[in-house]
């Protein structure tokens, strides 16, 4: 299947994703993957049965520089609105 | 149209003009005033606003006066219970006495903020959020 | 348009909004504007301790701009229904 020829705007690609599982980077250290089920102009997403990772970094009492463990946390919601104004990319296929 | 009036601003706002209300601000903080008024920006007019700082079991208010503020920087607007104001176990202390602590509080989190932004992007390419304003 | 009808469908349920400073509110959707400003009453703040500020306040206003999640009752939501919403607005560019 070529995905490309269906494309002729950058929203087409989200269009294709409905009913799919997708994977979004959002701002605030976080990614999402969820199944697709509604979006807007403003990439405002509704998505379902998501997993959510948000990116920890383990910072010892007092520390102000160098390196910290980052680690990760997993969340699962069932059925999520995502703000279009948080969102950084929206890839077909979840991770 | 009728039945969109529960769909504006307006509509939901409408019950809370003339009561004492809790404004969050984008900045952090924390205001406490009766609404005036307001418009579909969320613009608010607020009078005798106190500015409310918390430290641990304690607070404390600095007096403020009347405001206009500006829709966009309002993160959210609360209706305060009265009869659950009073259940709130926390003691008024004088504003300066608090306010160091408060400061420090702020300080120390800005700093563990920033390192941890800074390890973020150099190991997972996250950027550093856009400075002032996003602070809250 | 087409996130703002959801939301109306959802009036008077139970959601959960997550906000840009992590502050995360459950209570009943009352209204929801244009721009996504949400209204909930009978608020519950996780983390409570974290937030004494918010031990006072029972039902809140929350503009649409601060927030980063909704999380949607999802036996009120019909995905198919949605799916085909989107399709087509999609189409039809002109009601965004």
């Amino acid at each position: 299947m070529d995905i490309a020829s269906g494309i002729q705007e950058p929203f087409d690609l989200i269009r294709l994703s409905l009913s799919e599982r997708v994977f979004v980077k959002l701002r605030g250290d976080r990614e999402l993957s969820g199944v697709l089920h509604a979006y807007d102009g403003h990439m405002n997403l509704i998505l379902s049965d998501v997993e959510e990772t948000i990116m920890i970094v383990d910072l010892p009492e007092g520390q102000t520089e160098g390196t910290g463990a980052v680690s990760m946390a997993k969340r699962k919601s069932e059925m999520l609105f995502v703000r279009g104004d948080g969102v950084i990319l929206v890839a077909p296929g979840g991770r | 149209m009728d039945s969109l009036i529960p769909f504006t601003t307006s509509g939901s706002l409408v019950d809370c003009v003339d009561r004492k209300m809790l404004v969050i601000l984008r900045d952090g903080r924390k205001l406490q005033g009766v609404l005036r008024s307001y418009d579909q920006f969320a613009n608010l007019v607020l009078e005798d606003t106190v500015e409310r700082i918390y430290h641990k079991n304690a607070f404390a208010d600095f007096p403020r006066g009347l405001f206009l503020i500006r829709g966009e920087n309002v993160v959210l607007l609360g209706e305060i219970d009265l009869d659950k104001e009073d259940e709130v176990p926390l003691r008024q202390v004088d504003y300066p006495t608090l306010e160091p602590y408060h400061r420090a509080e702020i300080e120390a989190k800005k700093e563990r903020d920033e390192v941890k932004a800074q390890i973020l992007f150099d190991e997972q390419g996250y950027s550093k959020e856009g400075g002032e304003g996003d602070g809250y | 348009m087409l996130i703002f009808s959801v939301f109306k469908t959802l009036t008077d349920q139970q959601v959960t909004v997550e906000l840009k400073n992590d502050l995360s509110i459950t209570g009943v959707l009352k209204s929801v504007d244009q721009f996504l400003n949400i209204r909930l009453d009978n608020i519950q703040v996780l983390d409570a301790a974290r937030h004494p500020h918010m031990m006072a306040v029972k039902n809140c206003f929350i503009r649409g701009s601060v927030v980063r999640y909704v999380q949607l009752p999802a036996e009120h939501v019909d995905t198919q229904l949605l799916e085909d919403a989107t399709r087509r607005e999609a189409a039809n560019p002109s009601k965004r």
